[in-house]
């Protein structure tokens, strides 16, 4: 699985290096560093609804530290 | 034209507890191609040293910028400085550099401790002629240039720093040119070179300077253009035409902007690698395409460039932070500040829809007031630059 994690102007003021920390140490904890390829991306084209989050090929977005268990779990975790 | 270029940079600390130097610095540039720099210490300290060094800089480089000759510009510097009127003298320092062609330079001192010539990072003594203009005795001499070379100029204040402190006799210059060599790199720019020396002097004199002090350095160097890109045109259908010109340019280039680094890797049919490790938390990573030197995010970063910049620019307490530094908005600092001579802007002038939003601190009008800022900034560095907008 890729995931690809805006680190554009509009998604970095509202996260992305929380997003991106929280999301190494999620993969940390599971064990899937080697299943989930995580990396950065420049602008998704989602600059409205940020922190947008691709995985392979959808974009999901408005990801914060606040749902992000939500979005772990639902959306990486299940899938993997 | 020989596509050399002289890069000048000076920097002074205040005597503790002034408010104005006593050294001043003036640069008049006679062509492209030839200045003269003058670096005067006046007597004393505040403002009345500050009123000698000015007129003395600046009736010099005037001068000397329209071809009279040294024995006026001594005469004429002379009959006009105040008379100080506790001890009857009027009385500046100077050191006169005058470049022509950046390929000689001649070198008239008086009083300063002599110009340091360093070529390729090692101290070479050059010789003087001695002459007497009134009663002054005045130091001659003429150096032949080479990219690279060095000249660093300095006031008293340098050689006396420590005294009696950390070092018994000051830090004399012989022991400013071991460390100059010691410290000498080819990368770094006069004004590095005079920041590195001026924070060395503030140590020395344990941040309460017994003096003014002033470094003046200049560097001859080969023109190195750089070209930076920010933002897609306004108008959709001139993003080739944008592409094809910053591209076509000599020197490396520099892609700001994710949108705008979209286009430059579609436009060289080369992928986006977007590097995930954040080195500052504030500045977003930088990413990697193929046939460009650098690919950051845009506002964000420059707006950090911008505050180096003004710092590197105004402040005589440089903070240079970037040069170690490896995030996006540093390595932009090193390029422009350190590395480049030439800088070609091109602005991109469309609007993000989503950067309208009154909660984000990036709209429209800020990204354009960065660049005029930070071209600004450029040129108050010695910097061509050439904006073109899209």
């Amino acid at each position: 699985m890729n995931v690809y994690v805006c680190v554009g102007s509009s998604c970095h003021l509202k996260g992305s290096y929380d997003v991106i920390k929280l999301l190494k140490e999620a993969l940390a904890t599971h064990h899937l560093e080697d299943k989930v390829h995580l990396s950065a991306a420049f602008c998704l084209g989602q600059c409205k609804d940020g922190v947008s989050v691709k995985i392979d090929d959808e974009i999901v977005c408005s990801v914060s530290q606040e749902n992000f268990e939500d979005f772990f779990n639902q959306r990486i975790l299940k899938h993997v | 034209m020989n596509n050399l270029c002289t890069d000048v940079g000076y920097l002074s600390i205040n005597k503790y507890g002034e408010q104005l130097c006593g050294d001043t610095v003036d640069i008049a540039c006679q062509n492209e191609n030839s200045l003269v720099l003058v670096l005067a210490d006046g007597l004393g300290s505040g403002v009345k040293a500050s009123i000698l060094s000015t007129l003395t800089s600046k009736i010099i480089s005037t001068m000397l910028a329209n071809n009279m000759t040294i024995e006026d510009c001594v005469t004429t510097v002379v009959s006009t400085l105040p008379v100080c009127e506790k001890r009857g003298i009027a009385y500046s320092t100077f050191t006169i550099i005058h470049v022509v062609d950046n390929k000689t330079a001649e070198v008239i001192q008086y009083d300063n401790p002599h110009v340091i010539y360093l070529h390729n990072g090692r101290n070479y003594e050059y010789d003087k002629i001695n002459l007497t203009i009134g009663d002054k005795s005045i130091y001659k001499s003429k150096i032949e240039l080479s990219p690279g070379d060095v000249l660093v100029a300095m006031s008293d204040g340098a050689i006396y720093a420590g005294v009696g402190n950390a070092l018994n006799f000051g830090w004399q210059r012989t022991n400013i040119i071991e460390f100059l060599e010691a410290v000498y790199d080819d990368s770094y720019s006069a004004k590095m070179l005079s920041s590195i020396l001026i924070d060395q002097c503030s140590q020395l004199y344990d941040n309460i300077p017994g003096d003014d002090t002033t470094f003046a350095t200049i560097k001859i160097r080969k023109r190195k253009p750089i070209n930076l890109m920010i933002g897609p045109p306004s108008n959709s259908n001139d993003v080739n035409k944008m592409m094809t010109l910053f591209f076509a340019k000599d020197g490396k280039h520099i892609v700001c902007g994710g949108t705008t680094s979209y286009l430059a890797a579609q436009y060289l049919g080369k992928e986006i690698h977007t590097e995930l490790d954040y080195v500052d938390p504030e500045i977003p990573p930088i990413s990697k395409i193929e046939g460009v030197e650098l690919a950051t995010e845009g506002v964000i970063t420059i707006n950090r460039v911008l505050s180096y910049a003004k710092n590197y620019v105004d402040d005589s307490n440089c903070n240079t932070q970037w040069k170690l530094q490896k995030d996006g908005a540093s390595l932009i600092a090193n390029l422009l500040f350190e590395e480049s001579t030439d800088i070609n802007f091109y602005v991109g002038k469309a609007i993000n829809p989503a950067h309208q939003n009154p909660e984000l601190p990036i709209n429209f009008s800020i990204k354009m007031r960065l660049i005029d800022e930070l071209a600004d900034c450029l040129i108050k560095m010695g910097k061509r630059v050439n904006v073109s907008y899209f």
